[in-house]
């Protein structure tokens, strides 16, 4: 992980001439699926790249150690030895990027992950996640407690309240103390954009984010009805550049959320590409939140080796 | 060790996280090269064309120079086979009912679905545009112009009845096009009952293969008949006899010398011309949106053209940074890689290119290029041009592909003014997030076609054109239809072409007026003026001339009007027009019938008026209830657009109908009081401002109509100007700020009118020289007037939040 975003000082003018055209981002996002594409090596490369992007996520009420520990093996071995081999990345080091869960099972990940013997991080979601609706007290606590257990990013979720009653500076407020509570761990600042009342607002809650010190925002929890679509992405990939034109800090971006296949993984990758640059493809700065979506890849990584399509015992699940 | 160096590359691309290539296979567009022995000839009646003793062009790979095919030139005697054999389709294919044309359509819209791979990878290998521009966009919407139509034409005998197809259509492409736009002429033509003779230049093989598979559809192969041979064949083609309408499109320099050389051929000229588009960028809009339009205008192989960007000042910096930014992350290379947003274009594209950004530097203009672009010709990176001053003389020039000139401006009404201050009225996107202002630049802009918030979009249901010199065809939509039909009361077309005919002298003199020798019998009426500005002026001739009545004597004098008068008519009809355009429909309308009712308390004057130019009395009284009668249905008429729907598009697109500005009006002889008033109520309801020359035989009723306007009308929308009609049908067509023109008179005067309007290539209606039954509904008041009496606007209003 690069330096933290120090934030900057609540300026309202950042956001109040803000215009988003609907319509045009919709427009946009149709047009980059399919402007961009990678075949052969490269695409083996670009998915394999975007294998590290991956926070391996299980956020179910269900989530016990033994499932955890899994996971937790899986994000060190994501791809089959000898198909890494066969595309001669077998040293590269291929891990996800971190592994996901809720705050109780942060101890359970640790441990598993010193068992296997790697420093991937563990991100913990909290204050109150999915929906935000505790008190900012408990809210903060339960930052306080994941991050003593060991987790090295928490992913918060936002107050929606201000955000649609437009209380920008309270916003600001609350985000900074969470910020300060996350001490040495990264934040990770989760916009449920799908419970947003439009792309203008997006944006304006992205600025915000930003302005309190996030590491990164984060389109949606995954519980909302829409999560990480493509129009949402672009407005706050806009929003993560001009912070950046700003003030010189590079803030990272993470949808997450309904990407399931390699092919959209792809499409995030280039939609990075396009709208960021090379500079934001890594890990520091750019992370998928998704469960299902690794093996697919694996599928495909499997089908660009061997020629043929894997069937689901071909491969180690998760 | 053998796997890895197979693979070398994925570790290097897994740091690099470079593109690669995605090549489409041309396979399959080489594999139909070989049917063809790699020799393509003209596809008429459903067979292919290969005469002898022509000579061919090779068409090379404009990337690879690998040689795919050579081309046969047409001859004229080939383009009279592919014109017989559209004649005798048409015997056929007009008469079927509209709902088995619509079933035609379909199948030639599921035939096209079958075989969509190796139609867009011909077109792309053919004009060298982005493979994923065709295959995601243009066939699609290939199908949809079929589809669309299809539909037109299976309720054509109940929307359009009192409409006839207008028999073979000529088009005529130019050198650089893509397939779409022979779409957009050819289906609404099938559709409506027309065939067409399509003549490509050599080297477009995709339109040979629609016309084979429109042949190999079996029951109507003459329908659908491609030549390639050069432009220069297009005046044989428009002259063959039966060719009733010519589309061209294409440069605007080629449309100019085509309208000349087909004055007077008979054959009606539809132009559309030009390919610059403009967009208007404001400091409300969604900057990065907006840039994201300037891409799709200039930088997606959407459009033909380049882009004229305006930019307000209060945000040009921001803007800037954002386009040249967004600028470095365009991709070019070969049109059938999948992954590229711009091909090329051939040489010709590339030097038109080079010329331009060359004299733009020479004459201080700041040149940015960006992008991964390969550095070799004919490739061409998308280029930014600013700083470049107005006067300098490319500033006027059309900007080319793929250029983008901006400029910037300081409030909306300034980028009003530069917006219309080019002799260009092709399509525009205004992006404001302010309903207000964006409504009223979308009303206010000379333009064909305006998107807000959005550029490049298009449907069959909506009517794409221009106003201008982007010439007023209009392809889609209702108006689509409408160019290939007429009214089934007029007969089809005939030339009047007349070899002798001298555009250097025609009407170039004024006559002179001479003492017309005694007055005998009644006392002639008192000399009137001209009726300009809103009251009866001295000529700037000084002299009147006699009008004779039926028995011999001097019934009065009209004033001899001459270019000077015209100036001055001309003004005052622009003077006049911003308050008249804004007018109501009901406030035209009151207009409309005041002077209905001024006519009917003149009724007895009028009569005898007319009763001594010789009109029986009782017709004479016909006559004037006639014309009370024409200006009331005018006047009720509400003269108003409607609104459309487009496939995928949140939110209406405004059909309008918007004056044509100033309109001259040449009278005919005939009917010279119903003639004058059914033309000057028609335009008069669609918020024209007239200039009008009444019939030369017999003005006094016209004139005697002046008084009334006089005092009910506004000053200067409608002026009268007398004299000798060729004289002043000469001084109006050389006009440069009459907007249209519609000529009564002789075949001669046609000719000149349609050779002449070349000049700002205004819109005109002549009548070739035949005489109109003014007192029938169909031919004094018909839909056609309706049409021709004002233009359309498209203004697409997406909507979302």
């Amino acid at each position: 992980m690069c330096a933290h975003n120090p934030g900057t000082e609540f300026d309202l003018s950042w956001i109040s001439n803000i215009q988003v055209n609907q319509p045009a981002v919709l427009r946009r996002a149709e047009q980059i699926q399919a402007r961009r594409t990678v075949k052969k090596e490269w695409q083996a490369a670009w998915l394999l790249k975007a294998v590290t992007f991956i926070d391996l996520t299980t956020l179910s009420g269900d989530d016990t150690s033994s499932n955890i520990q899994r996971l937790c093996y899986k994000a060190k071995y994501p791809i089959r030895e000898d198909l890494l081999k066969a595309l001669n990345m077998h040293d590269k080091g291929i891990t996800t990027a971190a592994v996901c869960v809720y705050p109780a099972r942060v101890c359970d990940a640790v441990k598993a992950l010193k068992a296997a013997g790697c420093n991937i991080p563990v991100a913990s979601v909290a204050t109150g996640f999915p929906a935000g609706q505790t008190h900012l007290k408990t809210r903060l606590e339960e930052i306080r407690l994941a991050v003593e257990d060991g987790a090295t990013e928490i992913d918060v979720v936002i107050n929606r309240t201000l955000v649609l009653t437009g209380q920008w500076e309270a916003l600001y407020d609350e985000i900074r103390q969470f910020r300060k509570a996350c001490g040495e761990a990264h934040l990770k600042t989760i916009l449920a954009t799908g419970e947003l009342g439009c792309l203008t607002d997006v944006y304006k809650a992205s600025m915000i984010a930003m302005m309190a010190g996030s590491d990164f925002i984060k389109t949606s929890t995954g519980k909302e009805a829409v999560n990480a679509t493509f129009p949402v992405a672009i407005v706050m990939l806009r929003a993560i550049r001009d912070f950046f034109w700003e003030t010189g800090n590079k803030v990272g971006f993470k949808p997450a959320g309904g990407i399931r296949t390699a092919k959209d993984s792809l499409a995030w990758l280039s939609l990075i590409k396009e709208e960021l640059g090379n500079e934001w493809l890594k890990p520091e700065l750019f992370r998928i939140g998704a469960s299902s979506l690794l093996s697919d890849i694996e599928r495909q990584i499997y089908h660009q080796v061997t020629g043929r399509y894997a069937a689901y015992h071909d491969l180690p699940m998760s | 060790m053998a796997a890895t160096r197979a693979r070398p590359q994925t570790r290097e691309i897994f740091t690099t996280m470079e593109y690669g290539p995605v090549p489409e296979s041309h396979a399959c567009a080489l594999a139909w090269l070989d049917t063809q022995d790699r020799h393509l000839g003209h596809y008429i009646n459903g067979k292919w064309l290969k005469p002898e003793h022509r000579s061919s062009v090779p068409w090379q790979d404009p990337i690879t120079g690998e040689s795919l095919a050579s081309c046969l030139q047409a001859q004229a005697e080939d383009v009279a086979v592919a014109v017989e054999a559209a004649k005798v389709a048409f015997e056929n294919w007009s008469s079927l009912t509209g709902a088995l044309r619509a079933q035609h359509l379909t199948r030639l819209a599921k035939m096209i679905q079958k075989h969509q791979r190796l139609l867009w990878t011909l077109e792309s290998l053919a004009t060298g545009r982005a493979v994923r521009e065709i295959r995601d966009r243009e066939v699609p919407l290939a199908q949809q112009l079929l589809q669309y139509h299809a539909g037109q034409a299976h309720t054509q005998e109940k929307a359009l009845a009192g409409w006839e197809p207008v028999g073979v259509v000529g088009l005529i492409l130019p050198a650089t096009f893509s397939f779409l736009e022979m779409m957009w002429r050819i289906c609404p033509a099938l559709a409506m009952g027309c065939t067409v003779v399509a003549l490509v230049p050599p080297a477009s093989p995709t339109p040979l293969l629609l016309a084979q598979l429109a042949g190999e559809l079996g029951s109507f192969p003459g329908i659908l008949n491609v030549l390639s041979g050069p432009v220069s064949l297009g005046p044989v083609l428009a002259s063959q006899p039966g060719v009733q309408k010519v589309a061209f499109c294409g440069a605007v320099e080629e449309g100019r010398s085509l309208r000349q050389t087909l004055a007077g051929g008979g054959a009606e000229l539809a132009l559309a011309l030009g390919s610059e588009s403009l967009l208007l960028l404001t400091d409300t809009a969604d900057v990065d949106s907006a840039v994201e339009g300037i891409v799709d205008a200039a930088w997606s192989d959407r459009s033909l053209g380049g882009l004229r960007l305006l930019v307000q000042e209060s945000v040009w910096d921001k803007t800037m940074r954002r386009l040249q930014a967004r600028m470095r992350q365009l991709r070019a290379g070969r049109g059938l890689d999948g992954a590229v947003d711009m091909g090329a274009r051939g040489a010709a594209a590339h030097d038109l290119a080079q010329c331009y950004v060359h004299e733009a530097q020479s004459q201080g203009a700041q040149v940015f290029q960006a992008g991964d672009v390969p550095t070799k010709n004919p490739f061409f990176p998308p280029t930014l041009i600013s700083n470049l001053p107005p006067a300098a003389p490319c500033a006027q020039a059309e900007v080319p592909w793929p250029l983008v000139v901006a400029s910037p401006f300081r409030i909306a009404k300034e980028a009003l003014a530069m917006a219309n201050g080019t002799p260009r009225g092709g399509s525009a996107s205004v992006w404001s997030e302010r309903l207000g202002q964006a409504l009223e630049l979308g009303y206010r802009l000379q333009v064909g076609t305006v998107w807000i918030n959005a550029h490049g979009l298009s449907d069959p249901a909506v009517p794409t054109g221009g106003c201008k010199e982007s010439g007023s065809s209009w392809h889609g939509g209702p108006d689509g239809f409408y160019e290939y039909l007429r009214p089934s009361t007029t007969p089809a077309r005939l030339p009047y072409l007349s070899e002798s005919l001298n555009y250097d002298t025609f009407g170039l003199a004024m006559p002179s007026t001479l003492p017309a020798g005694p007055e005998t019998g009644p006392r002639p009426l008192p000399p009137y003026g001209l009726f300009v500005g809103g009251r009866f002026q001295a000529p700037g001739a000084r002299s009147s001339r006699p009008i004779w009545d039926s028995y011999g004597s001097i019934h009065g004098y009209m004033a001899e009007g001459g270019a000077k008068d015209i100036r001055g008519a001309v003004e005052a009809a622009h003077q006049v027009a911003p308050g008249w355009v804004g007018q109501s429909p009901a406030a035209r309308a009151a207009l409309l019938w005041a002077l209905a009712a001024a006519l009917e308390r003149r009724e007895s004057t009028l009569a005898a008026r007319l009763e001594r130019q010789g009109v029986e009395l009782k017709t004479a009284k016909v006559e004037v209830e006639l014309s009370v009668g024409r200006l009331r249905a005018w006047g009720a008429l509400q003269a108003q657009g409607h609104t459309l729907q487009a496939a995928g598009l949140q939110g209406p697109v405004l059909r309008l109908r918007e004056p044509l500005g100033v309109l001259a009006i040449v009278c005919p002889d005939e009917w010279p009081l119903l003639a004058f008033v059914s033309l000057l109520a028609a335009a008069l309801a669609y918020g024209n401002t007239l200039v009008m020359v009444p019939s030369g035989a017999c003005p006094l009723p016209a004139l005697e109509v002046c008084q009334d306007m006089a005092t009910l009308f506004p000053a200067g929308l409608v002026n009268v100007v007398t004299g000798d009609r060729d004289h002043l049908t000469r001084c109006l067509v050389l006009h440069q700020d009459i907007q249209a023109l519609w000529y009564f008179g002789s075949a001669q005067g046609s000719q000149f009118v349609e050779w002449a309007s070349a000049g700002n290539l205004k819109s005109v209606w002549v009548n070739g020289g035949c005489r109109r039954a003014w007192d029938q509904e169909a031919e004094g008041a018909g839909p056609e007037f309706r049409l021709r009496a004002a233009r359309t606007k498209a203004l697409w209003l997406p909507m979302g939040d």
